[in-house]
């Protein structure tokens, strides 16, 4: 894979955690879904395994932000959500936590060190996300970031991973975002918001 | 029947029972379907634990995707015996239930469905021969039991069953970057699924490269901590535990917990030869004496009933990694010994916790007060439970708890040991003091006394219980020298 299309992909994580509104960040995933599946398919001839990869990735890209903005439509915010921090310090720490991680993770042994770099940096982008953003469905797009990252690492293996894997963590995402979703909707039912910060009353 | 039969039997029993009992037209007859197919699935699962122990050590039966040993033995039986109990317990929790997150005409249809695909899953781990797909399973685990978590619908529940959500499937994302680094890790020739068999990891660990391996063997551990429950990424845990209809929190605690231990335990013996023994010890110590430091200050603290017992599954889950980390045969021995005694003594403090919050609801929020005075049967069950879980003799515990520190030193981990103790010793006061507070002092009673029939029951599940947890510590005493042990310090291979 390209140095250039791992660069947007990256950039893409950073658009979700900056984005202000949800609808925004939801097409800003869709995109990266997207542009990681075209991706793999373009790898085909490196394995046959590759081909599979890029269909669920795509079948992926479009099913997943399709529910989410179902969900969305269904949980309007009376107002925005207030941030927890200002954009500055949230590209501020998600830069500096990507940075200290791919400098301090050893060769992965793929032999493309730029998509060892993008993984690991959108991983870590999407765990950023779900700590410093407070919307229910931002968090869930975390998730999804994050796991673009392995899916970046996984097509980028020699002949991709074998398509039970690929079949199986397809069904399972689907599975827990759709739970998610579900949550998402159920939270904004009961207090009115889909700001998780509202929710902190289980503390000892 | 063959192993082959018994084990697709095992997974598809509670998989039918959960699209029948959805389709259950009234509470009653779920209730009843789902406790018929419980017996079966908890029969079966027992039958086929019995294979399995049977086996002499080192003669694993299996097939394309499953393994038939002594820790699959081990652990069918715990989640069988386990999955059979909740289910026999849920019509009383159910009964009593105010809202929930579904509609009253089908919330029992939905919680048993949920119930029965979180109890396959459990079932389907300590089989599957294959890290990757033990991965998927993991996940599946989440996604049924986090509806079943915020089931109540309430504010709370919520907030729990989301956090349990997010954070334990950022913890397996990061588990799966370090599959996929195995994966390439392990190389060969074997471009398939069979290059994560935990055969061929121990087979080809030798030839792995040693930092590659160790950083996906720290990626994993670190994912599936986040499900087990070990500090310092545990925050889900009391919540959900908390929040859960107790006898989900009887699963989550006395079965998934320990179950996915079994992954990252299977993880361990198959990767220590890329390894080395000292890296993989090291990571289970930090973890369990993190766990352990963790939870003992919240042991000293008035909390919750549910809340109280949440955090004594972290305190366990720290000894259980000590135990894992030493790795000598008595060591192992007290593993065995602790995850059986565990999961019986806290899933009857689960169970306890529904006579209890119907006699006093206040009890979920605050510590209980005064129920030896309010419901003497109710007492005892929690005294026993809560007795054992901090390891007074002669509970099972306190032999295994005994039986890992010994390990330690065995393993020239004294320094360990002796850490381990002392946190131990003050995690056993702070129990001890809130059982005081708890049975005696003034009653808090608000919901009136429990009915004969509910006492009865209380008194059933408790006495069964004592002899379950007495027989455990008397068949204690063969253990070390047993064929399981033996077995379970190889099973990685």
């Amino acid at each position: 894979m390209s140095t250039a299309t791992i660069a947007v992909l990256v950039a893409l994580g950073f658009g979700v955690m900056l984005a202000r509104r949800r609808s925004f960040a939801i097409w800003l995933l869709t995109a990266q879904s997207l542009l990681l599946g075209v991706a793999a398919l373009t790898l085909v001839d490196e394995g046959p395994g590759l081909l599979l990869a890029g269909i669920i990735l795509v079948v992926r890209a479009v099913a997943l932000p399709a529910l989410l903005s179902l969900t969305r439509r269904r949980t309007p915010e009376p107002g925005p959500v207030t941030p927890a921090t200002t954009v500055v310090v949230r590209l501020l720490v998600a830069t500096v936590v990507c940075l200290i991680a791919v400098a301090s993770v050893p060769p992965l042994g793929l032999g493309d060190v730029a998509a060892e770099h993008g993984a690991i940096a959108l991983l870590c982008l999407g765990i950023a996300i779900v700590i410093m953003r407070r919307p229910a469905l931002v968090q869930v797009l975390g998730i999804l970031v994050a796991e673009n990252g392995v899916y970046l690492l996984a097509v980028s293996v020699h002949g991709g991973l074998p398509f039970a894997i690929e079949l199986g963590v397809l069904f399972d995402l689907a599975l827990i975002i759709t739970v998610a979703a579900a949550f998402a909707h159920r939270i904004h039912g009961e207090i009115g918001s889909g700001d998780t910060d509202l929710l902190r009353g289980l503390r000892d | 029947m063959t192993d082959a039969t018994l084990v697709l039997a095992v997974l598809a029993v509670p998989l039918g029972s959960a699209a029948l009992v959805w389709l259950m037209p009234t509470a009653r007859a779920a209730d009843r379907l789902n406790l018929a197919t419980s017996v079966a699935t908890a029969v079966l699962a027992l039958a086929l634990a019995v294979t399995a122990l049977a086996a002499a050590p080192g003669e694993a039966a299996g097939g394309s995707w499953y393994v038939v040993d002594a820790a699959s033995g081990v652990f069918l039986a715990l989640v069988g015996v386990i999955g059979l109990a909740s289910a026999a317990v849920s019509p009383a929790y159910l009964r009593h239930t105010g809202r929930s997150w579904f509609s009253a005409r089908r919330s029992h249809a939905w919680y048993y469905a949920a119930f029965n695909v979180f109890w396959a899953a459990l079932l389907a781990l300590p089989l599957v021969d294959n890290l990757a797909l033990a991965w998927l399973l993991i996940e599946a685990t989440t996604a049924a039991s986090a509806l079943l978590v915020a089931f109540s619908g309430k504010r709370s529940a919520l907030e729990a069953g989301w956090k349990y959500v997010v954070l334990t499937t950022l913890g397996l994302a990061v588990a799966l970057l370090g599959i996929v680094v195995l994966f390439v890790a392990a190389g060969g020739p074997e471009a398939g699924l069979g290059r994560l068999d935990w055969s061929r990891l121990a087979s080809h660990a030798g030839t792995m490269p040693a930092q590659t391996t160790l950083f996906a063997f720290i990626l994993i551990m670190v994912g599936l901590a986040s499900k087990i429950g070990w500090a310092p990424v545990h925050n889900w845990l009391p919540d959900a535990h908390s929040e859960a209809p107790p006898p989900v929190s009887a699963m989550l605690s006395a079965a998934l917990l320990p179950t996915v231990l079994l992954i990252a335990w299977r993880a361990k013996l198959a990767l220590e030869p890329a390894l080395g023994g000292a890296a993989v010890q090291e990571l289970f110590v930090g973890f369990g004496l993190v766990s352990l430091a963790i939870a003992v200050p919240f042991l000293w603290q008035p909390l919750p009933w549910k809340r109280l017992l949440a955090y004594s599954s972290l305190e366990h889950m720290g000894i259980l990694a000590l135990g894992i980390g030493f790795g000598t045969p008595l060591a192992i021995a007290g593993v065995v010994l602790h995850i059986a005694g565990h999961g019986v003594a806290k899933a009857l403090g689960f169970y306890t916790a529904i006579p209890l919050l119907r006699q006093d609801p206040s009890a979920a929020e605050s510590p209980p007060r005064g129920v030896a005075h309010a419901s003497p049967p109710t007492a005892t069950a929690m005294a026993v439970s809560l007795m054992s879980l901090a390891g007074l003799p002669p509970s099972p515990l306190f032999v295994s708890e005994l039986m890992i520190l010994l390990g330690g030193m065995d393993a020239g981990l004294t320094g360990v040991s002796a850490l381990a103790a002392v946190l131990l010793a003050l995690g056993f006061i702070g129990l001890a003091h809130a059982l005081i507070e708890g049975l005696l002092g003034e009653s808090a009673e608000r919901g009136g006394r429990p009915t004969s029939r509910s006492a009865r029951a209380v008194v059933l599940l408790a006495g069964t219980a004592t002899v379950a947890l007495l027989a455990l510590t008397i068949a204690a005493y063969a253990l070390p020298d047993s064929g399981i042990v033996a077995a379970l310090l190889g099973s990685g291979s």
